[in-house]
């Protein structure tokens, strides 16, 4: 496929702003939500932490819609609307959908639910699984306990339901 | 409701003219039937259906807010 040949060759993510700009005005006039949305571009550089480069900040009345049930609407409008302007799934990351602050605020519960659950697993030596989440979310959790030698993390399960598992550290073993 | 499964499906799709929205409407609810050519299947319904999970969270979220209930067939 050339668009997708395109995006691995180093396509400028600036060259996706266009048809993503048009798609979502079309997508939130047919859906009669009632929102506006703005594109900015993050002034920091991208860490491994935070790769987002490009932020579409949502506003308006239908706003809480967005972010209820763990943002279900914001993450479905984002992961929709990257696949069709044919931004390859590895460079998502680059450009975040978001409102309200939730991205955030969501990182922030979801550190401090890795640190607790940690802490659980170091007290009891018994593995602990999280909610299943997004591919988005497991990799925050993964990168929260990276430093934690006592404990390690697996995703396990498939599709909407993968989840991350924290388990005890084991002493590395050989194949 | 169709235009808007229209848009996003055509968006989707490498053949955007093969796509084909019907809405059959009942009392409860309806549903929007969707065509695609069948190479473009795979486009629609996504790894895992992760694609099609996303764009009925969608519909079902626009059909909220007018208080109707919509459901999507992704027809073979």
């Amino acid at each position: 496929m050339e668009s997708a040949g395109a995006a691995k060759s180093g396509r400028p993510l600036e060259s996706y702003l266009p048809s993503l700009e048009s798609l979502l005005h079309e997508v939130l006039r047919h859906s009669g939500f009632e929102l506006d949305f703005s594109i900015q571009k993050v002034p920091a550089p991208p860490t491994e932490l935070e790769s987002t480069e490009y932020v579409v900040e949502f506003s308006g009345r239908d706003a809480d819609l967005l972010i209820e049930k763990n943002a279900t609407l914001l993450n479905a409008l984002e992961y929709v609307l990257l696949k069709a302007v044919r931004l390859e799934e590895e460079h998502f990351g680059r450009i975040t959908f978001d409102c309200q602050d939730w991205r955030r605020l969501r990182a922030e519960e979801l550190k401090l639910t890795a640190q607790i659950a940690a802490e659980r697993v170091e007290e009891t030596g018994d593995p602990f699984s999280l909610n299943p989440m997004n591919p988005r979310e497991r990799r925050l959790i993964h990168l929260a306990l990276k430093d934690r030698p006592e404990v390690r993390t697996v995703s396990e399960g498939v599709g909407a339901e993968r989840k991350v598992v924290i388990l005890p550290a084991t002493p590395p073993r050989r194949r | 409701m169709k235009e808007l499964i229209e848009a996003i499906a055509k968006a989707l799709v490498d053949n955007p003219d093969q796509v084909v929205v019907r809405a059959v409407e009942g009392e409860q609810i309806t549903v929007l039937e969707l065509r695609v050519h069948p190479s473009d299947l795979g486009k629609v319904i996504g790894k895992q259906g992760r694609t099609a999970r996303s764009v009925r969270t969608i519909l079902n979220a626009a059909g909220m807010k007018l208080k109707k209930r919509f459901t999507l067939e992704i027809l073979e």
